[in-house]
């Protein structure tokens, strides 16, 4: 995105419900703002670079093979008190009530 | 000079002092500075009584190694079984993870002592650490500044002395810039060095964990002490110890100095300590060369696409389910999800989670994931051209030393820049040092950074303590702070 | 207007390995809640993926017994999405280079069901919602699944039965999964559209998601094609959309449209290492890989020259097979075996799991001299039924059943005397078959299979019961 496009609410929005955050309206003006100023930062690896590029090659190269993965052989799992240890569960389950007013 | 490390470790092995009351000499230095510093966020005092124990036993049985019964801290984004770990966030407030990290298996099982959980910008995401829950830290130099970030609790902490050492994570600097903000040690391993099992992630293929300490030699004793290849991290790597090689023959040693990290914005009093530095290593016979990396300018854009992408999917486990804060009104899940996220995260973490969201979307992906990961791999192949006639680069940590407090927190595109100078090795994975190397304008300190090629983390840290016994920088800039 | 049905199929199978895909956590199933989990498969923060070994070489298996090209670089990506079921938020699967790709299912009629692609991926947890709550169990979470992809080649319900069924029949004979629908371990996602007849476009596609039953994919398409058709009759136009079906009422109802659709957001996953797949490895794996079951079939219906119906019941049961093939090579013919296996064995194991599991009282070797003894001729058919009948139930060995002297079977002298006994002591039959009562006969015979416990040949019996009457 090399142009200036606008960021648009109607982005934002679509953005904010795949992060699930919310904005009220008056955040969302102030936030949009920032936020296009962050893009246009992001832009700048649209930036004239000397020299030789061929020598680009794509990252994440590192290669493990096969035979160095992890064999299939049971660990014991943890307690389900331990699982459970950070929230309130119920018969061994997380729960979650579906109203909470 | 020898650092804090092994003074103490001779005084435990001597018997001079026993572990646990050392531990207690720790605990009420943190009990009377910590107030001041707010360098630590939780404590973990009974695990410290129970760590000094064993530490005793382990010296009583001569098993002892130079980390038995030195107190230290973990940075709050490291796990440690059964204590507060919430990376400095609402979202994680009550969390206490059931299991150790890497680390923290690894150094409990010599003695170490643990002290408590360092402060840090919330997720790591920041350069000042004033993104914190909990309130930034002061940097012990002047408490009118910053610590850096975002490790800056741990880089506190060690200035200070309230912790022997502390382990810090890097992703982009937060290990080297807070050190040299506050004028310590901090060293960040080649990637994949140490286990990121158990570092809560805040950009998985960067974080990397790291020690900051009061002197190079302990800053290798206690990179030694965790690195190593561990199955449970299928992207670490073994690399070589490193105090083993903590001396290197100057003279046959080929310096670059890469010409883009003094570029605008780096302040005069840093590039001239900077230029001095160099100085001394060319004074002791070794080859320095200017050099250039043309894709230094997009650097921070390619970190800032990568971090922000890798961190948008990282954070969507906090939803309220499992552990860590949970929004107290709701009709259906979902919403619950919504209202937990959006009150347990801070202002600058949902903007990085709705820049990385962006960035990975569809029709935007092209444009900018992908393409900063091909630049990406032009960094890393440039740096790879230069380490071909280079052994080590040197060049500023930070642009410039500690700003006050609450002067850029304002603006997060200001405070990406004072990255400027750390993320490039982050970027290309490299083993990277900072140590203090002068004092600019009110004593605050000014950091050197040298950055060696991957696995040549023991060269980093040679060069460094090369500088560090002739520069007797460190010497001065260690002198017990008055607080 | 005509229409044809053009389907596609995504179908989910979860493997049988021990351990989860990126932890040692064991995938049985059945357990009580959250109790096959561990910091990896909860999603707790720090907590990292470690790739199964068996996971990649299952895959491999499916791969080749599907025809795929397999790439030997791979990697796995994360697919962002949010669901209660998912704890990190997103599911690590494999975008952009899966590991097998351009396959085919070929179904008896010699019609080729192509595949794109078979990837490797993590399972979800379960949800329940009760009195007010929601409960999470994540035990399934990190089971490791393939998800096979098909071009949309399916153009009925009974070719998408008939599909599904070889994929499971695949799966169980390479050994790489149960494929119990009714477990939740093999699902399918149905793409469904209709093309005009004579035209070449495709229509707007639905997804009917998550069946886990034959006969409920068979009505949901039937049920979708004709909403479909409907439509398109009435004018309309069908709207992209994903459906679930209600098995109570038949029907299939909109879960989400276009406009909602998902960004997943795919992008490697930076935890986790390219994967290197040597090629010696695949070939390995190639040469291990057992008869399919379409060759099987085949080779059952042809060489073995056993009928289609019976071959057909064999060949689903990979450890009927197995026993089947165990008692040819100890000397027995097919088709009396054959016979006895469907007609006697499968009467005491009514079930289809009985079938799987193929438990029964009689070893391959006994099982091989009773057929034999048919094959010979030295006993019936119907004794050697009547004698697998009894091992069946009351176990014990085939000698003590079958003496020596029953194998003798009955001289032609015995067979007169006989003959010549049962047509006094049955007068009244004699008289009626005389009198032009040809199935009179038919009594006559169940008294010499009485007297002899079925040793007697009854075939050589009528010839001189014919022969004695007449006189």
């Amino acid at each position: 995105m090399t142009d200036t496009e606008k960021i648009t609410e109607k982005q934002l929005k679509t953005l904010s419900r795949l992060a699930r955050l919310s904005f009220t309206d008056e955040e969302m003006g102030a936030f949009g703002a920032g936020f296009k100023e962050m893009i246009d930062f992001c832009d700048g690896i649209n930036a004239e670079i000397e020299g030789d590029a061929s020598s680009i090659r794509e990252v994440g190269s590192r290669e493990i093979v096969l035979g160095e993965l992890r064999e299939d052989e049971v660990a014991p799992s943890l307690p389900n008190e331990k699982i459970l240890s950070n929230v309130h569960g119920e018969r061994g389950y997380f729960a979650v009530k579906r109203v909470v007013k | 000079m020898s650092g804090r490390i092994r003074q103490l470790s001779a005084l435990l092995q001597s018997r001079k002092i026993s572990a646990a009351e050392l531990t207690d000499r720790y605990i009420s230095r943190i009990e009377r500075i910590n107030p001041v510093l707010n360098a630590y966020v939780s404590n973990t005092f009974d695990e410290a009584k129970k760590n000094a124990e064993f530490a005793d036993k382990l010296i009583a049985e001569g098993r002892a190694t130079p980390l038995t019964g030195i107190p230290m801290a973990l940075k709050d984004n490291i796990c440690s079984d059964g204590h507060l770990t919430t990376c400095c966030s609402k979202i994680l407030q009550g969390f206490r993870p059931y299991y150790d990290a890497a680390v923290w298996e690894k150094l409990r099982a010599q003695g170490a002592v643990l002290l408590g959980k360092t402060n840090m910008d919330e997720f790591a995401m920041g350069s000042a650490s004033e993104t914190s829950v909990y309130g930034a830290p002061k940097n012990p130099v002047d408490i009118t500044r910053v610590t850096g970030g975002s490790s800056g609790g741990s880089a506190a902490a060690v200035k200070a002395d309230i912790a022997a050492y502390a382990l810090g994570s890097d992703t982009g600097g937060s290990v080297r810039q807070p050190a040299s903000f506050c004028g310590t040690v901090g060293f960040k391993p080649t990637y994949g060095a140490v286990s990121r099992y158990g570092l809560i992630a805040y950009a998985s293929s960067l974080d990397q964990i790291g020690p900051l300490a009061s002197s190079v030699e302990d800053a290798a004793l206690v990179y030694d002490a965790i690195r190593g290849k561990d199955v449970r991290d299928q992207t670490s790597v073994s690399t070589p110890r490193g105090a083993t090689e903590l001396e290197t023959d100057v003279k046959v040693l080929k310096i670059g100095v890469p010409e883009e990290f003094f570029s605008e914005g780096v302040s005069d009093e840093v590039k001239t300590a900077i230029e001095a530095a160099i100085c001394l290593f060319e004074r002791a016979g070794a080859k320095v060369k200017r050099v250039k990396i043309p894709a230094f300018k997009v650097a921070l854009p390619v970190y800032y696409i990568i971090s922000c992408a890798e961190a948008s999917s990282n954070l969507g486990r906090y939803d309220g389910i499992r552990y860590g804060y949970r929004a107290r009104e709701f009709s259906y899940i979902d919403e619950m999800i919504v209202k937990t996220r959006t009150e347990g995260f801070g202002k600058e973490v949902k903007r990085r989670i709705m820049l990385g969201t962006y960035v990975l979307s569809s029709g935007y992906f092209d444009a900018y994931y992908k393409k900063a990961c091909l630049l990406r791999g032009r960094i890393i192949s440039e740096f790879d051209e230069i380490f071909k006639s280079c052994d080590v680069l040197l060049t500023p940590t930070a642009p410039t030393t500690a700003f006050a407090l609450g002067d850029k927190s304002a603006d997060s595109v200001t405070t990406y820049l004072s990255d400027i100078c750390t993320v490039p090795a982050s970027i290309a994975g490299l083993p990277a040092v900072s140590l203090p190397c002068a004092l600019g304008k009110g004593g605050l300190p000014i950091g050197l950074q040298i950055i060696a090629n991957r696995f040549a983390d023991g060269l980093a840290l040679a060069c460094a303590n090369f500088f560090e016994r002739e520069a007797g920088v460190n010497a001065e800039l260690c002198r017990e702070v008055q607080l | 207007m005509k229409y044809r049905m053009v389907s596609g199929f995504e179908t989910h199978v979860e493997l049988a390995t021990n351990t989860k895909i990126f932890c040692g956590c064991s995938t049985k199933f059945g357990a009580s809640p959250n109790t096959h989990c561990c910091p990896v498969c909860t999603g707790q923060p720090g907590a990292l993926p470690v790739l199964n070994k068996k996971v990649v070489e299952f895959a491999i298996r499916a791969g080749l017994a599907t025809h795929c090209t397999i790439n030997t670089t791979t990697h796995l990506d994360r697919k962002n999405y949010c669901y209660p079921d998912l704890p990190k938020a997103y599911q690590i699967s494999q975008f952009d280079k899966p590991l097998c790709e351009h396959g085919y299912v070929e179904l008896e009629s010699g019609k080729k069901i192509r595949l794109t692609r078979i990837h490797i991926e993590e399972d979800a947890g379960k949800l329940v919602h009760e009195r007010g709550y929601t409960f999470i169990d994540y035990n399934r979470g990190g089971v490791p699944l393939i998800e096979i992809v098909s071009e949309p080649d399916i153009s009925s319900p009974e070719e998408a039965r008939e599909y599904v069924e070889k994929l499971q029949l695949i799966m169980r004979y390479i050994g790489v999964s149960d494929c119990k629908m009714q477990e939740g371990s093999m699902r399918c996602d149905v793409n469904i559209s209709l093309q005009r007849e004579g035209s070449s476009v495709l229509g707007t596609r639905t997804e009917i998601k998550n069946m886990n039953s034959l006969s409920f994919i068979e009505k949901a398409m039937a049920y979708e094609a004709k909403r479909q058709e409907e439509v398109l009759s009435s004018g309309g136009e069908v709207e992209q959309a994903t459906l679930r079906f209600d098995e109570a009422t038949g029907e299939t109802y909109v879960m989400r449209t276009k406009e909602d659709a998902q960004d997943y957001r795919y992008f490697p996953e930076p935890d986790l290492l390219t994967v290197k797949i040597p090629q010696a490895e695949v070939d390995k794996i190639a040469v291990s890989l057992p008869e399919l079951p379409l060759e099987k079939l085949r080779r059952y219906t042809g060489a073995l020259g056993i009928s289609v119906l019976s071959a057909r019941l064999l060949y689903k049961y990979k450890a009927v097979c197995d026993f089947f093939e165990r008692c040819l090579s100890l000397g027995a013919g097919a088709k009396n075996l054959s016979n006895l296996i469907v007609g006697t064995v499968y009467s005491y194991l009514p079930t289809e799991e009985e079938k799987e599991a193929f438990k029964i009282n009689v070893a391959a070797e006994e099982m091989a001299e009773l057929a034999k003894y048919v094959d010979g001729g030295k006993i019936n058919f119907t004794l050697a039924q009547m004698t697998l009948s009894k091992m069946l139930k009351e176990g014990g060995a085939l000698g003590d059943y079958i003496k020596p002297a029953d194998l003798e079977g009955i001289s032609d002298g015995e067979l007169e005397e006989l003959c010549k006994r049962a047509i006094e002591e049955n007068p009244k039959i004699a008289e009626d078959f005389r009198g032009g009562k040809e199935k009179a006969i038919g009594g006559l015979f169940g008294y010499i299979k009485r007297a002899t416990q079925g040793r007697a040949d009854i075939k050589k019996a009528e010839a001189v019961l014919r022969r004695l009457l007449s006189e």
